[in-house]
């Protein structure tokens, strides 16, 4: 049916009939000529047809609210996936270290292994945080106060691995009473900060805190 | 409701297409944390007396001070 | 063949977290775990579960470090590469009754006592099936049956087998299924999101498509 209105339509134009023209082209024409009958939609228009804004209102409503649910699952679906790539609870409960303090003597060094790293738990005498205490700063590789590198300054805690090539340094050892890292000669003082030798940086410090006075938690 | 309420609303939320989107995600926002709220409440309701904190609160003090979450 | 092939299934028990929507009991759960301890673990592992996962589950922080330092654990070796012990942690796991399988074939006359972590989920029948197996050694070994020199036909259970059976039954299905409290909460929220979504969209297809669906098209060819 709708081929044969075009092939109308175009063999009309083509034979250059303008007085057929208009019909195509002016819709009031084509109303005014029509035999159309306008079907009864009763049954399929809005009974709230009059206040206008609210059944508009009701569909935006609804359409919003397939929205928010569409948002909310679809954020909950990301989310999900997104935090499968964060540690697994078996990882995280291998990611700290309890170490019991009163089993370390003053003046003691002890090594406990956290993540594969060596850290580094020294029992400090006061004449040791006094020592760390009295060094010039100023003329350090890498300043940094004593206070800044404990949070109790009876111990220090450090990882116990070079900041040159990362080998073990060697505890109680060294020309400033600290460590010794046999390695390539690097010298700490008692406080882990480099001294003498290539390393270019202090023991770094890890995360830890005292969860009661008696037991450290590093991580 | 009268009907320049629903003016108003229109107006207000539903004109523009970027407040429209803007508010379904803020909703869908809030949504989430009311829901997730809800769901739990009724769910820890249903089942009232079987759960940890249950057994927990039988248990007295012993393990009152300490974090579970490890 | 299994207990299933020969067509004989356990009787439906009813669950305290047999419904859609309910969690396990965790009080029994906590009885279940005793039981564990003092009957099961004699011969049975449970590998494949943590000491770490008990907490907030059905024991305390505290009481979950003691008990795990109860065990010892290989250590780091020292200096010198001699191999030390150390006391449990919460990151380890719970240690089983025998050093290998050999070792627990040997000591029950080559059977091999299975290990708990997925029992439930591994039997027809589930929980059904472990607490019928449990309750169901008759006082005495039926007339025909020889058992093995130490085998035991009602080995532990006093009279309150039913109620420690039960105890220990939820025990191991949460063994199985840790997740399971937490996954039915989801799947409320779920059902609940996902019914809304289906609504909701119904909906708004008929708005959308009611003008198209009663669309009427019709042709008037022009008289000649």
């Amino acid at each position: 049916m709708l081929s044969n209105l075009a092939f109308k339509q175009i063999s009309k134009r083509g034979l250059g009939l303008k007085s057929i023209a208009p019909r195509f082209l002016s819709s009031t024409s084509t109303a005014l000529k029509s035999t159309y009958d306008s079907p009864d939609f009763s049954n399929y228009l809005n009974s709230n047809k009059g206040s206008s804004d609210k059944s508009r209102d009701f569909t935006y409503f609804m359409v919003g609210s397939f929205g928010v649910l569409g948002a909310a699952s679809a954020k909950s679906t990301v989310e999900s996936f997104l935090s499968t790539m964060s540690a697994s609870a078996d990882i995280l409960a291998m990611a700290k270290v309890e170490v019991k303090l009163s089993a370390i003597p003053e003046g003691k060094n002890v090594i406990v292994k956290w993540q594969g790293k060596p850290v580094f738990i020294r029992h400090r005498t006061s004449g040791e945080i006094e020592e760390a205490n009295e060094v010039d700063i100023s003329t350090l590789r890498d300043p940094q106060n004593d206070a800044d590198r404990v949070k109790n300054p009876e111990w220090l805690i450090m990882l116990g691995i070079c900041t040159h090539l990362g080998c073990v340094p060697i505890g109680e050892a060294g020309d400033f009473g600290g460590w010794f890292c046999p390695c390539h000669g690097s010298h700490y003082d008692i406080s882990g900060r480099i001294r003498r030798g290539p390393a270019p940086l202090n023991l770094e410090i890890p995360e830890y805190e005292f969860s009661d006075p008696d037991t450290l938690v590093v991580g | 409701m009268l009907s320049e309420d629903y003016s108003t609303i229109y107006n207000l939320v539903f004109k523009r297409n970027s407040v429209f989107v803007g508010s379904v995600f803020a909703t869908a926002f809030a949504f989430q944390g009311f829901f997730d709220y809800g769901v739990t409440s009724w769910y820890e309701a249903h089942n009232k007396g079987k759960l940890w904190k249950d057994v927990k609160l039988k248990l007295g003090d012993a393990g009152e001070d300490e974090d579970d979450d490890e | 063949m299994t207990a299933a092939e020969h067509g004989l299934h356990p009787p439906q028990y009813n669950w305290s977290h047999n419904g859609m929507f309910d969690t396990f009991d965790h009080a029994s759960i906590r009885r279940g775990f005793q039981v564990y301890r003092e009957v099961c673990a004699a011969c049975h592992s449970l590998d494949r579960v943590a000491w770490r996962t008990l907490i907030a589950v059905s024991h305390t922080n505290s009481e979950v470090r003691a008990m795990a330092e109860e065990f010892e654990y290989d250590d780091e070796p020292d200096d010198q590469g001699n191999p030390r012990k150390r006391p449990g942690k919460l990151a380890d796991y719970i240690p089983g009754p025998y050093a290998n399988e050999q070792a627990a074939r040997a000591a029950n006359q080559g059977a091999l006592p299975p290990d708990l972590s997925l029992i439930v989920k591994a039997r027809h029948g589930a929980c059904d099936y472990i607490f019928s197996l449990l309750t169901g050694y008759p006082d005495e070994a039926p007339a025909g049956v020889v058992l093995p020199p130490g085998g035991n036909y009602n080995p532990y259970f006093p009279a309150t087998t039913s109620q420690m059976a039960k105890d220990v039954t939820t025990f191991l299905n949460w063994a199985a299924e840790p997740e399971h409290d937490e996954r039915k909460r989801l799947g409320l929220k779920a059902l609940i999101i996902v019914s809304g979504l289906y609504l909701v969209s119904v909906w708004v297809k008929k708005f959308k498509w009611t003008p198209v669906k009663h669309r009427k098209i019709t042709f008037t060819p022009p008289k000649k």
